[in-house]
């Protein structure tokens, strides 16, 4: 049996979340269009307001910038930006996954050359997982890296890489050894400077008529000796050991939460039945997503690895945003007026075209089902 | 909570014994067929657990609620959550007491109102509880084939104020109770696709049916954690409202959980033969005894609404 302890965030969190609110009220020109997915909203200046804050790389040791606080901590800092609907893009990656990986497997100069900045919320980074044919099956990828003198030879195509084209690093998973019967075997990670290395990067647009995602395509790309994180050939447990991090957040339940509260608006003091019965139940998801999302961070405090319960976390938090604006648009008047709610119709329109990636994004629902199952011992 | 994790531990280490020990096949179907599980109950009174509720028994009430929950994953056939809350607001040990709704001069749908020394009916006007012995008893029961009796209130009934959140209280009995069968029921469909092989091998080794023992997970693990989060807002401002969350996500896990079971153990499981059914009906049944979700959506919802679009962040940011 999977288990979420019944865990309470500490009492000093109250302050912190506090302050974050005092920040967010007062950081209204960052705020024109809210919107809940980490994925909109790429904002260099707001990040590094939000890095001056000490509010990025929180858990991280004071000596690389970090605040060595809890990740109950971090956990408020980031559902109130994102329930507030700031524009975290570009450090979210950094803050969320890159600086931890490059704690635990990065050299002492790869730390001390990287993570302070991502702290101040002046480096960014992206993920270099997916390429054309290696989506779900990530042990497939081909992008290859050749050893040379002084350094490595990069040669393939990563797709998918959200917000390459602005960011300022890339942590690409590459084949460093031919195939084998392992399949696992033979892959490093490697940092890519995105603006300097000479990649070629591409945006894609997708159906919100958004560029976020991009092609990113090396052709004989140099890097040097030191860009190796970890051990080579040690990336496949490098790259799963991001996955608790990167599958728990509250990001993974709230993309939808502007819809929510443009819900709330437009339902006024008098909702109709079926107002307020979607209102309640929509409230009685969140407390318990919530709640278990509170009870990974916990797992993560601990030093657990909580892969299967982040698993967990994401596919009902996943389904749950994209069920949120299905069921909210019932609701809402629409007798054939242009007028009435337009917070909401542009709340509604933004989430939902952007509401085919949730069950994509950082393992497809189909994947994470499989985790859970191999979870339940099926596997 | 001031409770002490050990007390709760040691608690339900002695009720898992008690409830292996007395509900199996057989006993759940001659609870169904009417005979009041009365070995179960003395079993029960001698280890002290008839007055668990009581507010001088040095038990926290959310400890009852963890016990009530272990009760449930064994399908007890007897309706403990009204008897300890009964006997808690009675005062009473040793006598069998329940708890119906009073609708005029019925007090309807009470658990063994047919057994039970004294029927207390809450009057959701009041708040009151009116007291009745040895009043006329109409039988019945719900889906569950669990007793649930109509008695009639004499005149002049006795009346008493209930200061505790009464209807609240068993409608989050209803919900930890479906949280610990859901449990349950996921644990069976776990045994039974290990178990049953088609093809040639065993039907959990198919990607359709691991992917809706998944999904099964999910909303098992969503329902233990709402039940939790309940169980703790016990005494707090904010418990009705705990309860109208807890109560209604886990009907909603309720539908979904059961479905799947079901059409995991194929025809077997539709047999009355296999034990699915005790722990699938009663879930059915209690979604919508204390209000179903709608009802309790609608109760939070509105409470939200009053609050307004600017305030509901803060709400639903708990720190427990």
């Amino acid at each position: 049996m999977l288990q979420f302890d019944r865990i309470a965030l500490p009492p000093e969190t109250e302050t912190l979340r506090a302050e974050v609110r005092a920040f967010l009220a007062g950081a209204g020109e960052h705020l024109a269009r809210p919107n809940s997915d980490f994925t909109t909203g790429h904002d260099p200046a707001f990040s590094r307001k939000v890095g001056a804050k000490g509010w990025i790389g929180m858990t991280w040791p004071k000596r690389y910038g970090g605040g060595e606080r809890s990740f109950f901590e971090r956990y408020v800092v980031t559902e109130e930006l994102l329930t507030a609907g700031a524009p975290v893009s570009a450090h979210w990656i950094a803050d969320r996954q890159s600086g931890a990986l490059l704690l635990r497997y990065g050299t002492e100069e790869q730390r001390e050359r990287y993570i302070p900045a991502i702290a101040r919320g002046e480096s960014f980074f992206s993920i270099g997982m997916s390429e054309p044919n290696s989506g779900s099956d990530l042990a497939s990828v081909r992008t290859s890296a050749k050893k040379v003198d002084g350094g490595w030879v990069i040669n393939g195509t990563k797709l998918w890489s959200t917000d390459a084209h602005r960011n300022h690093f890339m942590i690409a998973l590459v084949r460093t050894e031919a195939p084998s019967d392992n399949r696992h075997a033979g892959l490093s990670q490697v940092i890519v400077d995105l603006r300097n290395d000479g990649a070629r990067i591409r945006p894609i647009r997708n159906i919100a008529g958004g560029e976020d995602f991009n092609e990113v395509v090396f052709q004989d790309v140099f890097v040097p000796e030191d860009r190796v994180v970890g051990d080579p050939g040690n990336g496949w447990k490098q790259v799963t050991s991001e996955l608790a991090y990167e599958r728990s957040g509250p990001e993974r339940f709230l993309s939808a939460f502007r819809v929510f509260v443009e819900l709330v608006r437009a339902a006024g003091a008098d909702p109709s039945p079926a107002q307020a019965a979607l209102i309640g139940k929509l409230a009685s998801h969140v407390m318990t997503l919530r709640r278990m999302s509170i009870s990974v961070a916990g797992m993560l405090e601990e030093g657990k690895s909580p892969e299967v319960e982040a698993a967990l976390v994401k596919e009902l938090g996943n389904n749950f945003e994209k069920v949120l604006p299905e069921l909210a648009r019932l609701v809402v008047t629409s007798d054939g007026r242009s007028a009435g709610a337009p917070r909401f119709r542009e709340a509604f329109t933004d989430t939902l075209l952007l509401s085919p990636s949730f069950t994509i994004r950082g393992g497809t629902r189909e994947i994470l089902r499989g985790v859970i199952a191999r979870g339940l011992g099926l596997r | 909570m001031t409770t002490s994790s050990d007390t709760r531990q040691l608690l339900v280490d002695t009720a898992e014994r008690i409830f292996s020990d007395h509900c199996n096949k057989a006993s759940l179907d001659a609870a169904e067929r009417g005979e009041f599980p009365a070995a179960l109950w003395q079993t029960l009174c001698e280890n002290g657990f008839h007055e668990l509720a009581h507010t001088t028994s040095g038990v926290e009430l959310g400890d009852v609620f963890a016990v009530l929950q272990v009760a449930a994953r064994h399908a007890a056939p007897l309706p403990l959550t009204e008897m300890l809350l009964a006997n808690r607001w009675l005062e009473s040990s040793g006598d069998t007491a329940t708890v119906g709704i009073l609708e005029g001069d019925r007090i309807t749908a009470a658990p063994w109102g047919r057994s039970a020394a004294t029927v207390l009916g809450l009057d959701l006007d009041t708040g009151e509880l009116v007291h009745v012995s040895g009043g006329q008893v109409t039988r019945g029961a719900n889906m569950a084939g669990e007793a649930r009796d109509d008695v009639r209130v004499p005149s002049g009934a006795v009346r008493t104020v209930q200061p505790e959140p009464a209807f609240e209280l068993i409608a989050l009995g209803r919900a930890v109770c479906m949280a610990g069968t859901l449990q349950r029921i996921l644990a069976l469909a776990l045994q039974y696709a290990n178990e049953r092989e088609q093809f040639g091998r065993s039907i959990s080794k198919f990607q359709a049916i691991q992917h809706n023992l998944a999904i099964m997970a999910g909303e098992v693990a969503a329902a233990s954690r709402a039940a939790d989060a309940a169980i703790d807002a016990i005494g707090s401002e904010r418990f009705g409202l705990e309860v109208a969350a807890a109560k209604s996500r886990i009907g909603e896990a309720a539908g979904i959980v059961a479905e799947i079971a079901h059409q995991v153990h194929g025809a077997m499981g539709y047999t009355h033969e296999h034990t699915l059914h005790h722990f699938t009906r009663r879930v059915w049944a209690w979604r919508d005894e204390y209000g179903n979700e709608t009802w309790w959506q609608a109760r939070l919802g509105r409470h939200l609404t009053a609050l307004g679009a600017d305030n509901l962040w803060s709400f639903l940011a708990t720190r427990g």
